[in-house]
């Protein structure tokens, strides 16, 4: 009989990622609506001190602890996952929608000859205890609703900021799994990693996201921006036709042949709110537009509007916000 | 069970590629190509090299010999883009091949016809003068026999593309007294240290389409060989340019019709996104109207282009007489440009204000659309020939 | 190399998509080959300008074969369509079923396609369809290097913080991401060549596949209903001229939004 809600839990340089907490979050939510268990699954090495981060997210922390699964291949994650859940039987495994989540899950969904639903926005479990997700289709301009009327495990990968990252308050027993990855020959083998720049949150993940769009005239204007990404500690995105002037990297493009982003909050700087970009971001919490034409498209998707000069906002902005936030 | 008004599958495909074709190469450079007066030839020879340019040429000189319905289709998503642009490669693809095609011998086709379909060699048609235009009876270009061929002088305005060109097919009067009846035809390339040829003159300004340079072409008693004569016959030089004039007249209505749609489109996203008194303007009955008129002329128009088009490619199946056909493509081109001028006008009336500004597209369409009131002839001149036509019927 | 790639007819993103009802969606009549697949067919036809060999192109599709005919316009020297009313209403792991049932009895050193269809946006078929195969597979990949010997590939794969390196046997399935290639535009020869195009059409049976595991009876996930995107209601504007709006707007985002 399947039952507990899983969590593949991803982690980077030693900490867990925030997508894989806000879904132990949600699962714990979901738990107690079905009165069920919470299973945390970790893979890698040396995770002691991962297993002590999720500790009070989940009822049991399932980890493989192999020098074979560390780093991430789809072959040996693949193995692990499929023979964990078979052994469990979880009612419901979630994931991040992250590259290694949609890498693995729909591998994994057909080895097990299960449902899965990818890259949600929304997710419910209903009082048969299935999933209902909710996830965009055609580029973001349709929602659709979907269910896994009968296989287990229900699976889903979930975009970060989807669900609220809540207080720990459980307390988890580690389960030490081992899974017969000597049987198999992984086939990918990692070579090595180039990070991208510095030491930044990819826009996919980030709370909090500025947009840059044409109006900012200059490149030279960055410097601006950046200092406001500082105090608000978000990561910068842009449009494409700052991409195509060669002033920033396509790598953090916005909408349609970009990334889709939902961040907590958003800025949008001096860009008009063309329906490409519109999309890219229509799943952000809270959007702040900031035009010096006051009929700018991006107005009609915001919350909250100011009609002036970026150049001129966003160093006021920024003053006033480190106030706020209580810095200097 | 005749009357079968859709496309083939085939011609569907042809119409994406060429439409995503157009929508890589040249539509993000629309804007700049047209207000720019600088030709870009790094795209021509991209597009050249494509092989569009052969489109309507035999497959043994590298063409496509695609049907008149199909080389439609090209010039209704080619003109979505860069007027500019457009027009230089109608030019090069219709006008100023089709005489070599039809009339040089097998040298002068390897040596101009084989590089012009692949961009290599700029070919034009010449025929407006100082004082004629629509009017070709006034045509002025001399050609006098001379000993083993032609001596030719005179200057033709309003040459697309004319300054840069490599070849020109060029109208001439033997006999300025008599009219339409004396004239001919001429190959005349460009002069080099080796060959007699024709000099590049005063560039002429353009309104819109800026990036096919325009201007005159010089001919000061330029002798060109007896070969260079295009035709059968002396003097049947009318009557050759009839040939072209149902697919010129054609492809300028679809090159209305592009510009139309475009036009169309563009205000169909700005009056559901603009808000005045606290609605989007399309609520509005009279911005309605607008849609709605132009909307079901431009449906009237495209097919009656694209009828005439069957009709070129059918002569046998479409029971009219040449004659009769004329007058279709005449009225077809009429209609499709009429139209094209309305809707772009409608079209600045919907922006107010930011038609006037040249961050929107919707300038460009209203300069554009105005060249296809005279390519080909002034609608008041066909208008006038239309009229007496119909009334002799 | 035997180069097989997946290829989709999906609409155009500027195509006007629209929720009719909750069980339909309006979609405008304009479609293209889903873009991520068109980079696949450039990143075969490369691999076969390098290596020789052959380039096919495969589609799950019961009415249109444009995607083929792109393919071969660009270059690919064969193309299959899968087709049978029993396809219907497949999920993403039905599709899979039928290409992997096809893949399987196929010469193939390398299967490429896109990363997702810009229909469902899954990304599914391909991971589903190498796990059916037994090969393995990469996602999401923006470099892509065969090795001379042909019995593994270098693949650069775009992550969360950046871009990793890994070394995969071959033969496998590779998706594309955007930025592997820029795709050529077809020439004109092609596109004729395409418009004569003979194209191979394969149906359940041939596939010997059960067509309980595919079309509406083997869905493992049900579309339940259609929404819109969600609305947001009029944006608050601050009104005060500069510098008051910025304080007034900071005072809104943290006592009423609560987002600082």
């Amino acid at each position: 009989m399947a039952q507990g809600i899983w969590v593949f839990v991803e982690h980077a340089d030693g900490a867990i990622r925030k997508v894989s907490l806000e879904l132990l979050s949600a699962a714990c939510g979901f738990a107690k609506k079905t009165n069920g268990t919470v299973g945390a699954v970790l893979f890698g090495t040396g995770m002691d001190s991962m297993v002590e981060q999720v500790t009070g997210y989940a009822d049991r922390i399932y980890v493989v602890d192999d020098e074979r699964l560390s780093p991430y291949t789809a072959d040996g994650y693949t193995l692990a996952l499929t023979h964990l859940a078979r052994e469990d039987t979880p009612a419901i495994l979630l994931a991040g929608s992250t590259s290694m989540g949609r890498d693995l899950f729909p591998r994994v969904a057909m080895r097990l000859e299960t449902g899965l639903a990818p890259d949600c926005t929304g997710l419910e479990v209903a009082d048969d205890g299935k999933l209902v997700a909710t996830r965009p289709i055609y580029g973001g301009k349709v929602f659709c609703k979907v269910s896994i009327p009968d296989s287990y495990p229900q699976m889903a990968t979930v975009r970060p900021n989807t669900f609220p990252l809540e207080e720990p308050n459980r307390s988890g027993e580690r389960v030490q799994i081992d899974a017969p990855l000597q049987e198999i020959d992984i086939r990918q083998k990692v070579e090595g990693f180039d990070k991208a720049g510095q030491e930044k949150v990819d826009i996919t993940e980030a709370e909090v996201v500025i947009g840059v769009g044409r109006g900012i005239k200059d490149p030279a204007n960055f410097k601006a921006v950046k200092e406001l990404a500082d105090v608000l500690g978000a990561t910068i995105g842009v449009t494409r036709a700052v991409v195509d002037n060669g002033w920033w990297d396509v790598n953090d493009q916005i909408g349609k042949s970009g990334k889709n982003i939902s961040a907590r909050l958003y800025f949008a700087f001096g860009l008009s709110g063309a329906i490409h970009h519109v999309l890219g971001i229509q799943t952000c919490k809270t959007v702040v537009a900031v035009n010096s034409d006051p009929n700018a498209l991006i107005f009609n998707y915001a919350d909250y509007g100011l009609v002036g000069d970026m150049t001129q906002v966003i160093p006021a902005l920024k003053e006033h916000i480190a106030k706020a936030k209580g810095e200097v | 069970m005749a009357l079968d008004f859709t496309f083939t599958d085939e011609q569907e495909f042809f119409r994406q590629t060429i439409r995503d074709t157009v929508d890589r190469l040249i539509v993000p450079r629309a804007q700049e190509l047209d207000d720019t007066e600088e030709w870009p030839e790094d795209i021509w020879k991209e597009f050249a090299s494509l092989g569009w340019l052969g489109l309507r040429h035999e497959e043994g000189y590298g063409g496509m010999n695609q049907p008149v319905v199909n080389q439609m289709i090209f010039y209704e998503e080619l003109y979505r883009g860069s007027l500019g642009f457009a027009m230089a490669v109608t030019m090069q693809v219709l006008m100023g091949t089709y005489f070599i095609k039809r009339f040089a011998n097998e040298e002068i086709k390897q040596r101009l016809l084989v590089p012009a379909i692949k961009g290599d060699k700029k070919c034009v048609i010449c025929f407006t003068e100082d004082q004629s235009g629509s009017d070709l009876a006034g045509t002025r270009t001399l050609a006098t026999k001379v000993d083993g061929g032609w001596q030719i002088n005179g200057t033709k305005q309003w040459v697309t593309q004319g300054p840069l060109a490599d070849v020109a097919t060029v109208l001439c009067t033997v006999d300025p007294s008599q009219g339409l009846k004396a004239l001919n035809f001429f190959l005349i390339e460009k002069k080099t240290e080796d060959r007699d040829g024709f000099l590049p003159g005063q560039i002429l300004h353009k309104v819109g389409g800026r990036c096919a340079i325009t201007g005159e072409l010089v001919l000061d008693n330029v002798f060109v060989p007896e070969e260079n004569l295009l035709g059968e016959e002396l003097n049947k030089g009318v009557t050759y340019a009839g040939e072209i004039l149902n697919e010129v007249r054609i492809m300028t209505g679809m090159s209305a019709l592009a510009i139309s749609k475009c036009a169309l489109e563009d205000c169909r996203e700005y009056a559901n996104n603009r808000v005045a008194f606290g609605n989007p303007i399309g609520n509005y009955q009279l911005i309605r109207e607008k849609f709605a008129r132009c909307w079901a002329w431009y449906e009237a128009a495209r097919t009656q282009c694209y009828k005439c088009a069957w009709m070129i490619d059918n002569p046998d199946n479409c029971r009219v007489t040449p004659r009769e056909l004329l007058e279709l493509c005449m009225a077809a081109k009429f209609h499709a440009t009429e139209l094209c001028v309305t809707t772009v006008e409608e079209a600045m009336r919907i922006y107010g204000g930011n038609s006037f500004c040249t961050e929107y597209p919707v300038q460009r369409y209203w300069k554009n659309a105005m060249y296809a009131l005279f390519g080909g002839g002034t609608h008041e001149v066909m208008k006038d020939y239309l009229g007496r036509m119909y009334l002799r019927k | 190399m035997n180069i097989y790639v997946l290829v989709k007819y999906v609409p155009d993103t500027e195509a006007i998509v629209k929720v009719a009802s909750e069980s339909e969606l309006e979609i405008e009549n304009k479609y293209f080959t889903s873009y991520f697949d068109e980079v696949a067919i450039e990143e075969a036809l490369k691999l076969k300008e390098k290596f020789g060999g052959k380039v096919t192109v495969v589609t799950v599709d019961n009415k249109k074969i444009d995607a083929l005919r792109r393919g071969i316009a660009m270059g690919a020297d064969e193309a299959v369509q899968i087709t049978d009313p029993g396809l219907e209403e497949s999920d993403p792991f039905g599709i899979a079923r039928a290409l992997a049932a096809f893949l399987q009895k196929e010469p193939y050193d390398l299967i490429l396609c896109g990363r997702q269809a810009m229909d469902d946006d899954a990304g599914v078929v391909g991971p589903a369809t190498a796990e059916l195969l037994g090969i393995p597979h990469a996602s999401a990949i923006l470099g892509l290097d065969v090795a001379d010997d042909g019995k593994s590939a270098r693949v650069d794969r775009q992550i969360e913080g950046g871009k990793e390196h890994i070394r995969c046997s071959l033969p496998a399935l590779l998706t594309a991401q955007k930025g592997l290639n820029v795709p050529r535009i077809p020439q004109v020869m092609g596109m004729m060549k395409a418009m004569k195009a003979d194209v191979r059409k394969v149906d359940l049976t041939e596939l010997g596949v059960d067509p309980a595991m595919v079309g509406a009876s083997g869905q493992k996930v049900r579309v339940l209903k259609y929404e819109p995107p969600p609305q947001r209601s009029s944006a608050t504007m601050v009104e005060e001229d500069f510098p008051e709006n910025v304080k007034h707007l900071v005072k809104l985002l943290q006592e009423e939004a609560k987002v600082l």
